[in-house]
């Protein structure tokens, strides 16, 4: 089997650790990342923890397929409970620091407790040590990793956070390799308040697989004729900003803060634009498509700008201007900040300036103040402080909450639901609020050939993504790729020794699914929380192809129920004991 | 017939590295590849940084027993002449030769069929015929 077979698990408290044998029935049911994750957690953490407190924990999972030949394995699984939300938090990071992990032989670590100080987390192979961060408190997640390369080895692979994690901002973020992110849900400042800095890793250990030489032929076949296809190569060629243009043709792009769909500058933000400042491209490990766009401008370089942010950080502020959304994803990146909520905060606290229900000093298209954003929030200096919180909490203090875009307390994605009408359901079912990687209907709704603005069979679209999702991320599967459940299934059975079918792993996104849900339910989660912000429900886009488009409440609350239905949960959206007992969740 | 990597091409995804380390060791490990390309963000942005081996034949000369050959355009080792005396593993200018319990590993092409060079998703590494 393709397992390192251990899980070290590390004291912060005390500073112990230990290393424990996987648990080969959790690993047969949930495979890894996500649902493996998931999986400790919920059966680790009592409910009602604060995730901000020493008793949540912090999972860093891989996965069956990491740090083999199977392309577009790279990323990392990031597992806790969200202290934005409150809900089950996965994220995934990209870069090689997952491989790197398993070669230092294992295939999870369990960060419990609270350092005393500042420290980061050393981990060499067999060799486990806390130490002291003291020097590096305060100083930006980019800069963090630099040191730590400086002083440990160029070859050494780090997760780091910036100030935002340490001042406990639930919308800071987790960095590797200078321009990667496990971005949302506030898992930066799950480590912070660890007093956790960082994580550096080195291994130099072996992976192993059945038939190495059945395992190679069958994934080299593979990466040659289902990766490296005209599905994938978008992500080569353009990566995510070939977003831009479907969305503004298709009236989803969010605009002024969701207000409206289409933004006349969008060619400023789109893929040739973006082309034009692009010095270089990389890959995660094993990664075969190599999304990372490295751009350069005279002020600032990034990774990206991600569609994300160039959506949510860029026409969803009104910023017209590509040289300073980079400069924004740039700061975010050092300060550790998710642009996606970064921008929506902005947005949303440029909208309330302009209503005049409270003055920020922010305005939409205003740069210069847009770009004062990130460092104040990182550090809660002046309106800072109140940004800090998120859009949820903004609205409960100072109203705007029929505006307020987020659903569970995390703030949308870059996708306007009145033009998919299936997004809606997703974002409103999500396991960690909305979230566009649980399912993303929009590549059949707005972007694809479906009607997007009727509910028909969306219960169904939305169901069988999530559940799709859900098994490719607890195989850390990278999204980028479109491979089928059988693909899946044949390199899985290769990486395992054992015969895998698509049926299983179909059932296994469904049990995941359940899981994350029944770690929801338990929180306290019900119906009352699957629901979406006011404006989708009753203000009409005004332009574009989603000029009059609306989604009406009673369609939402019909497709919900049907949705619900079709899981076998209740009308209160719990998983009945039958459901859960088909899938052997217990 | 020598490796020949057009860094322009290189995304950093380390494949050529797992696909050596499992054709010649049976298990997935950069650490044991006989060539490593590795990119990075520094100071002065995005870069390669590459070692694979060249031809130039630094290990052949510096071997004394004679166990380290140049034939049919790409290396070869014996393993019973080897001494274990490990001056090709200080010659090598791009320090790929790896020590093994007993004997060295080295880049021998694959016998004209380079697995790193099959796996290579862009092209950016190639035999030099291609390339």
């Amino acid at each position: 089997m393709s397992y390192a077979g251990k899980v070290l698990r590390v004291n912060l408290t005390t500073g112990d650790n230990r290393v424990e044998k996987l648990n080969e029935k959790w690993a047969h049911d949930y495979f890894g990342g996500k649902g493996l994750g998931i999986k400790y957690l919920y059966e680790e953490l009592a409910p009602g923890v604060d995730p901000l407190s020493p008793d949540n924990k912090m999972i860093l999972m891989t996965g069956p397929f990491t740090g083999t030949t199977v392309p577009v394995s790279g990323k990392l699984g990031i597992i806790t409970k969200s202290p934005a939300t409150g809900t089950v938090l996965d994220c995934s990071i990209g870069g090689h620091f997952a491989g790197e992990l398993k070669f230092a032989g294992y295939d999870a670590v369990i960060l419990e407790g609270k350092a005393t100080n500042p420290s980061y987390l050393y981990i060499e192979d067999g060799l486990v040590e806390m130490r002291s961060a003291a020097d590096l408190w305060g100083r930006g997640a980019q800069d963090t990793e630099v040191a730590l390369r400086a002083k440990l080895s160029p070859e050494i692979k780090v997760l780091a956070i910036g100030p935002a994690g340490e001042n406990l901002v639930t919308m800071s973020c987790i960095t590797s390799e200078l321009y990667r992110q496990a971005a949302r849900g506030g898992v930066g400042a799950v480590m912070g308040s660890k007093n956790l800095k960082a994580v550096a890793v080195r291994g130099s250990g072996s992976i192993s697989v059945p038939d190495i030489s059945n395992f190679v032929a069958t994934v080299k076949e593979i990466m040659r004729t289902d990766t490296l296809t005209d599905t994938n190569l978008w992500a080569f060629t353009d990566g995510t900003p070939m977003l831009m243009d479907l969305s503004q043709n298709t009236g989803i792009l969010p605009t002024r803060n969701f207000q409206e769909g289409t933004f006349t500058a969008f060619e400023n933000l789109n893929s040739d634009s973006l082309k034009k400042v692009r010095a270089g491209k990389k890959g995660c490990l094993s990664c075969a498509l190599g999304c990372g766009n490295y751009s350069k401008t005279g002020r600032a370089a990034v990774e990206g700008p991600e569609y994300e942010t160039l959506a949510i950080g860029g026409s969803n502020c009104g910023i017209e201007d590509l040289e300073g959304i980079i400069k924004f994803n740039d700061l975010c990146d050092n300060l550790g900040i998710d642009t996606i909520s970064a921008g929506n905060v902005t947005a949303f606290a440029m909208e309330l300036t302009e209503k005049g229900v409270k003055d920020f000093g922010l305005r939409f298209g205003d740069t210069a103040g847009y770009l004062q954003v990130p460092e104040l929030i990182a550090r809660r200096a002046g309106i800072g402080a109140d940004l800090a919180l998120g859009v949820k909490k903004l609205a409960q203090q100072y109203g705007g909450g029929e505006f307020a875009m987020h659903v569970k307390g995390l703030e949308f994605p870059g996708y306007e639901p009145r033009g998919s009408w299936g997004m809606g359901l997703a974002y409103a079912t999500s396991d960690r609020g909305a979230c566009h990687l649980r399912a993303w209907p929009v590549a059949e709704e707005a972007y694809g050939e479906r009607d997007p603005f009727t509910i028909d069979g969306k219960a169904q679209l939305v169901m069988d993504m999530q559940h799709y999702n859900a098994v490719k991320f607890s195989l850390i599967l990278c999204d980028f790729w479109a491979l089928s459940l059988e693909t899946m299934a044949q390199m899985l059975s290769a990486a395992l020794g054992r015969s895998i079918n698509e049926e299983d792993l179909r059932q296994a996104g469904e049990r995941v699914v359940n899981l994350a849900r029944q770690f929801n339910v338990r929180e306290g989660f019900g119906k009352g929380e699957d629901i979406l912000p006011e404006r989708i429900f009753k203000e009409t886009l005004k332009t574009g192809a989603t000029a009059g488009k609306l989604l009406p409440r009673e369609e939402f609350d019909n497709m919900l129920k049907e949705y619900y239905a079709l899981r076998g949960w209740d009308e209160n959206g719990r998983p009945s004991a039958q459901t859960l007992s088909k899938l052997g969740i217990v | 017939m020598v490796l020949k990597l057009n860094e322009e091409l290189c995304i950093g995804c380390r494949l050529c590295q797992l696909a050596c380390s499992a054709a010649k060791e049976g298990v997935f490990n950069p650490e044991l590849a006989r060539l490593k390309i590795v990119s990075v963000y520094d100071e002065s942005g995005l870069n390669i940084n590459s070692s694979v081996c060249t031809l130039c034949l630094a290990c052949v000369s510096a071997c004394p027993a004679g166990a380290i050959a140049y034939e049919n355009e790409r290396l070869s080792f014996r393993e019973s002449a080897c001494t274990d005396c490990g001056l090709c593993l200080g010659a090598c200018p791009e320090g790929i030769i790896k020590a093994r319990p007993h004997g060295v590993a080295l880049c021998d092409l694959c016998g004209g069929t380079p697995e790193c060079v099959e796996w290579c998703p862009h092209n950016a590494l190639t035999n030099g015929e291609v390339g």
